[in-house]
């Protein structure tokens, strides 16, 4: 290899090793069934923040939508976002805000009898509403953000 | 430190808000509504048509702005009818290809001027 070739190579490798260095890594946070075919990530890390998809009450293990009201779907809709924050190495008290979308106002109270069992301390920021509908029929769905 | 977003590229926002403000490597894009900025007019009879040219007006803030889709961590799609899902999905699944963003969906009783679907976004880099 010519000299200036090696000199040219050096500041390449420099360049390429500066960039990554100062370049915030997007990470995907993923479990093995839980989005087979819809174009999203279960979760995406970048720096210290994890922003985690809207969940809806579909038991991991089968697939399937739990179907017995809004109690239960919440307490699953929890679980599957409580997988996830674990599997990226968070936990439920880094959640700082989630968006909670019902398909019928009413089921508010009902809701909140389940979430705040999941945050009972330092509970995030919220919003929630109503919505004219949720995919696959769902009651409730949950998205959130995490910083650790 | 908050630096404020503006292209020709994409419609001119239809309220007081801004196209995207940038602040400390995070982008906040605006919900996009299928408006071609060219006329400012509402286009696409059907959400194929729509989530194109929303996809095409979030690219257009994205690349003023620095980022790319690529850069993408978060969008929220809001649709007027969850029976247009699937076919969002289809178009949305051609503009994040790899690493796709974590995203929320649902159906809204109406948005602004009509439109059939409407995204938000994030990125950070």
């Amino acid at each position: 290899m010519k000299y200036l070739d090696k000199i040219l190579l050096f500041f390449l490798v420099i360049i390429i090793f500066g960039s990554c260095s100062t370049k915030t890594v997007k990470k995907v946070v993923s479990l093995d069934n839980i989005t087979a075919g819809r174009p999203y990530s279960p979760a995406i890390e970048v720096g210290n923040t994890l922003y985690l998809s809207g969940q809806i009450a579909v038991d991991p293990a089968t697939g399937e939508m739990i179907e017995s009201g809004i109690e239960d779907q919440t307490d699953q809709v929890l679980k599957n976002i409580k997988a996830i924050v674990e599997k990226a190495g968070y936990s439920m008290s880094d959640v700082v805000k989630c968006n909670v979308m019902l398909s019928d106002i009413e089921f508010y109270g009902q809701m909140n009898s389940i979430y705040k069992t999941y945050f009972p301390e330092e509970p995030p920021a919220r919003k929630a509403f109503a919505v004219k509908d949720l995919p696959m029929g769902a009651l409730v769905e949950i998205d959130a953000i995490a910083i650790k | 430190m908050k630096r404020i977003i503006h292209t020709k590229n994409a419609p001119a926002a239809v309220g007081p808000y801004s196209q995207a403000v940038e602040i400390k490597g995070t982008l906040y894009i605006s919900g996009q509504v299928p408006i071609d900025p060219s006329t400012g007019e509402i286009v696409g009879d059907n959400v194929s048509e729509q989530t194109e040219q929303v996809l095409r007006n979030i690219g257009a803030i994205l690349e003023e702005a620095g980022y790319s889709y690529r850069d993408v961590v978060k969008s929220t799609c809001f649709l007027t009818d969850m029976a247009n899902f699937t076919e969002m999905n289809e178009v949305y699944a051609g503009f994040y290809t790899n690493e796709q963003p974590a995203r929320a969906a649902f159906a809204v009783k109406g948005l602004p001027l009509g439109a059939m679907i409407e995204i938000e976004t994030i990125a950070v880099k």
